[in-house]
């Protein structure tokens, strides 16, 4: 028999059937919740988001501390190893998250210990103790986690690349030291937690298979809380980028070098955002991408490499990472340089541009596959104020866009003389 | 409950399906069950390699990834000691794209010298990323040959960077005709799709490749180890480190489920002893955890934590002990095993909630015998006794039966 060829089957178009806008609820003390229904399983998650992240810090460390000590120092009820237990007993999972911009504490439950988790998290999220012994055993061990981390060339070059295009100065630009984890106390966590943890700063998103009754329960257990005198800190000024665009950091004996290159862009409530992902997918975003090709499965320099667009409150950024073999780290650099030269200068081929558009629609697919994925694509949207229409234009957008606008869009938003290009690793 | 279908073709490769009409998404697994276990231990690090070459081309198709986000698909691969894992999701409506592919590279691989040499550059640079470039990135690949003598476990997936250079084309052929064949692949497909025609697809793309022979061969059983072994290193690491091994029985046996149970009152989630008394109370390590390898031959059950500044071995290494003895000594409270249990439960429950979790689950647990493991794992865990956790640390957690790792500060990088 011969040994045919086989036929590939037909690429059919991909579908997107869009959910509308999340149900939203008022609790009786104003605090807004997103409400997103479904799943087949008998699980609910809650997000307690509150405005609150490092640009609303008075010291460093203010709001990734308080969050950590809501399960480390232990409530007005109960112990931390009483928390901690509690938690675990239920399957709980709780988790903390602090950025820049906000505090996100998520707790994921099987619906049959409901009530149970609602009254957990109110004594934990609102009830915090922040007793000093606990404090400075957290902080000894985020410390030496801290010192063992800058080990890396990875988070050696990240951290000084937001120290590079945010500012030395701005709390999105701070580079922690050292010191920083000795020197919070107890104070500053009661204020960050009097001041940030309150009705007027939180929004709930609330997803899964909820189960009837879940309005009124988050009426009962959140609807309240108490607000306090808001005297929330000025918005922080716009970050500026500091003037060095080229920095090296120096690390003995590392076997590769982390290359960090990007710059601060604009955010996603902006109308070019969306053509502006869809040129970062091109050169980076998945792998396809154009530098993976490149760097990976041509040259071989590297495991991977990825480029991100990420939306900030204040600012939008640009960064392209990758950790190189040593020995390639400055015809990595070049590569980089190149592979964007060649975005602004000659227009995408046919297919490639059919592969990008139909692996973004299927990620979009994806962003919407059950409610904990719907919720969070809503809250990403809601972040940056804008509402769940900004997916149904990215759809039409990845499905409208030409070459041409291609190359403009690559060409208004990439100065490669602008860029910042951070490497940590072995010298010469 | 997941509800499954399961049928085998006539070429011995095992399909299981898994419907959900809930998302407009299908998730495909194939898992070959060959790893480093089977490798030549002079040329350790084949099993992995090879994962990477089959996206480098098969008889039809030139550029997997490409036909495969063509068809708005995303993949992803993992080699482990005992299986390489093949995994994929896609609008459904694109499922045939996925037989397509996965059956072409299940016919042949063309693979040029080109292609070769390319992905030993990317897999020498996997390696300096994920083990030398890290601090403490090299404590696995010290603790394996510690730990095994004799058997293949002893050395990792990712191999020795002189056996990944020397890899020719030749021993990727045989690799393939040797372990890729339909007769050693189980595949499971869920999602947005009907089993009967994924039971058709499966047939008309994967029917017609032929069974080929597997190179079954009978691995070394690792003797028993009736001595304590302890290795110490010396790095460029801000803090010492402390890792103990211990040999325990395979993925299939039932102690297994017992055992999985020890670690979790060890260290699952932020309440287990060894955080309450070792981290918190005693403020000893920085931090700690425990976990079974979870190999399909005897494998091992690790501690692995960090110490405090200033915290001496001696220290840490008694205190650490007391907590193991008291295991063997007192049986575990009824609310405690209860806890690691209900913990276990909604693990179990939220890693299955999107189908690629389904699908992973689905076709591994067929790799340890039957894909409804997924559906009654959960009452093995449930009928575990504190009397058989006694017993397991009892036969296991014995001092002769222990390996112990001292990763050491070197110089003068201290906190």
């Amino acid at each position: 028999m011969k040994n045919q060829k086989s036929v590939k089957p037909p690429v059919n178009p991909i579908n997107i059937e869009f959910i509308s806008e999340p149900e939203k609820i008022t609790l009786s003390n104003k605090v807004p919740a997103y409400i997103v229904d479904g799943g087949n399983e008998e699980i609910t998650k809650i997000d307690f988001v509150f405005r609150a992240g490092f640009t609303s810090e008075e010291i460093a460390l203010q709001s990734s501390t308080t969050a950590r000590m809501l399960t480390e120092g232990g409530s007005e009820n109960l112990t931390a190893n009483e928390i901690n237990h509690i938690l675990d007993y239920y399957g709980i999972t709780f988790n903390v998250t602090t950025d820049r911009d906000l505090t996100i504490i998520s707790a994921i439950f099987l619906n049959k210990y409901f009530n149970k988790a609602l009254e957990l998290c109110r004594e934990i999220i609102f009830n915090p103790r922040f007793p000093e012994d606990e404090l400075k055993t957290l902080m000894n061990r985020r410390l030496q986690g801290f010192i063992i981390s800058r080990e890396k060339v990875s988070t050696i070059a990240t951290e000084h690349f937001f120290e590079s295009i945010f500012g030395k100065s701005h709390p999105y630009g701070l580079r922690l030291s050292a010191e920083d984890f000795l020197r919070i106390k107890p104070v500053h966590l009661r204020n960050f937690h009097s001041r940030y943890y309150t009705p007027q700063e939180m929004t709930l998103f609330v997803s899964g298979k909820t189960p009837p009754e879940t309005k009124e329960l988050l009426d009962n257990y959140f609807g309240s809380i108490e607000h306090f005198p808001s005297d929330r800190k000025k918005t922080p000024p716009l970050p500026y980028g500091e003037k060095k665009r080229n920095l090296f950091i120096p690390k003995e004996g590392a076997v590769q070098s982390a290359i960090r290159i990007g710059s601060q862009t604009i955010k996603r409530s902006n109308p070019d955002f969306i053509s502006l992902l869809i040129v970062n997918t091109i050169l980076g975003g998945y792998f396809g991408s154009r530098l993976m090709k490149n760097l990976r499965e041509d040259k071989g320099y590297t495991y991977g490499i990825y480029s991100y667009l990420v939306s900030l409150e204040l600012a939008g950024y640009l960064l392209i990472a990758t950790e190189v073999g040593k020995k390639y780290t400055q015809k990595a650099v070049k590569e980089i340089i190149q592979e964007i030269k060649l975005l602004q200068k000659e227009p995408v081929k046919e297919k490639e541009l059919e592969m990008v558009k139909n692996y973004m629609l299927s990620d979009l697919v994806r962003m919407f596959d059950g409610p904990f994925a719907t919720a969070e694509s809503f809250r990403l949207a809601w972040e940056s104020g804008i509402d769940m229409s900004f997916y149904k234009t990215m759809a039409q957008k990845i499905k409208s866009i030409t070459a041409d606008e291609i190359i403009h869009i690559a060409r208004s938003y990439y100065d490669t003389d602008e860029l910042y290009t951070v490497i940590a690793g072995p010298e010469k | 409950m997941i509800d499954f279908k399961k049928c085998c073709l006539n070429n011995g490769l095992r399909v299981i399906v898994h419907e959900d009409n809930s998302t407009p998404l299908a998730a495909v697994s194939l898992v070959y069950m060959v790893g480093a276990r089977n490798e030549d231990p002079e040329l350790t690090g084949l099993a992995h390699l090879f994962e990477h070459l089959m996206f480098r081309g098969s008889e039809s198709v030139h550029d997997f990834d490409d036909q495969l986000q063509l068809a708005g698909g995303e993949n992803n691969a993992f080699t482990n000691s005992d299986i390489t894992n093949y995994h994929l999701t896609i609008p459904a409506v694109n499922i045939e794209t996925a037989f397509w592919l996965e059956s072409d590279r299940m016919k042949g691989l063309n693979i040029t010298e080109e292609s070769l040499a390319n992905q030993k550059m990317v897999v020498l640079e996997e390696y300096r990323q994920s083990y030398l470039n890290q601090p403490y990135g090299d404590a696995s690949l010290l603790l394996r040959p510690l730990a095994y003598k004799v058997h293949p476990y002893r050395w990792p997936t990712i191999g020795k960077e002189e056996h990944i250079k020397k890899v020719t084309l030749r021993d990727i052929k045989d690799f393939f005709h040797s372990y890729y064949s339909p007769n050693n692949c189980i595949m499971a497909v869920a999602g947005n799709v009907k089993a009967d025609d994924i039971f058709k697809l499966a047939d008309k793309w994967f029917g017609k490749i032929r069974m080929r022979k597997v190179n079954h061969v009978s691995l070394p059983e690792e003797p028993p180890q009736n001595t304590e072994r302890k290795l110490t290193v010396k790095r460029k690491v801000p803090a010492n480190a402390l890792y103990k091994a211990w040999h325990v029985c395979g993925r299939k046996e039932p102690s297994f489920f017992t055992l999985d149970l020890l670690t979790d009152i060890l260290t699952a989630g932020e309440s287990g002893r060894l955080h309450k008394i070792l981290i918190r109370g005693k403020k000893l390590f920085s931090s700690i955890n425990s976990y079974l390898t979870g190999d399909l031959d005897p494998g091992l059950l690790i501690i692995q934590g960090r110490l405090m500044n200033g915290v001496s071995y001696e220290k840490a290494e008694a205190e650490l002990n007391n907590i193991i003895e008291e295991l063997k000594n007192t049986t575990v409270p009824d609310e405690e095993m209860e806890k690691v249990k209900n913990r276990f439960e909604a693990e179990h429950i939220m890693g299955q909630v999107n189908i690629l979790g389904r699908v992973l689950a689905l076709s591994q647990y067929e790799v340890l015998g039957d894909a409804s493991l997924i559906n009654s794992e959960i009452d093995m865990y449930r009928n575990v006794t504190a009397e058989m956790v006694k017993d397991a640390a009892v036969k296991y957690l014995d001092r002769t039966n222990c390996n112990t790792l001292y990763y050491k500060i070197s110089g003068t990088k201290k906190l």
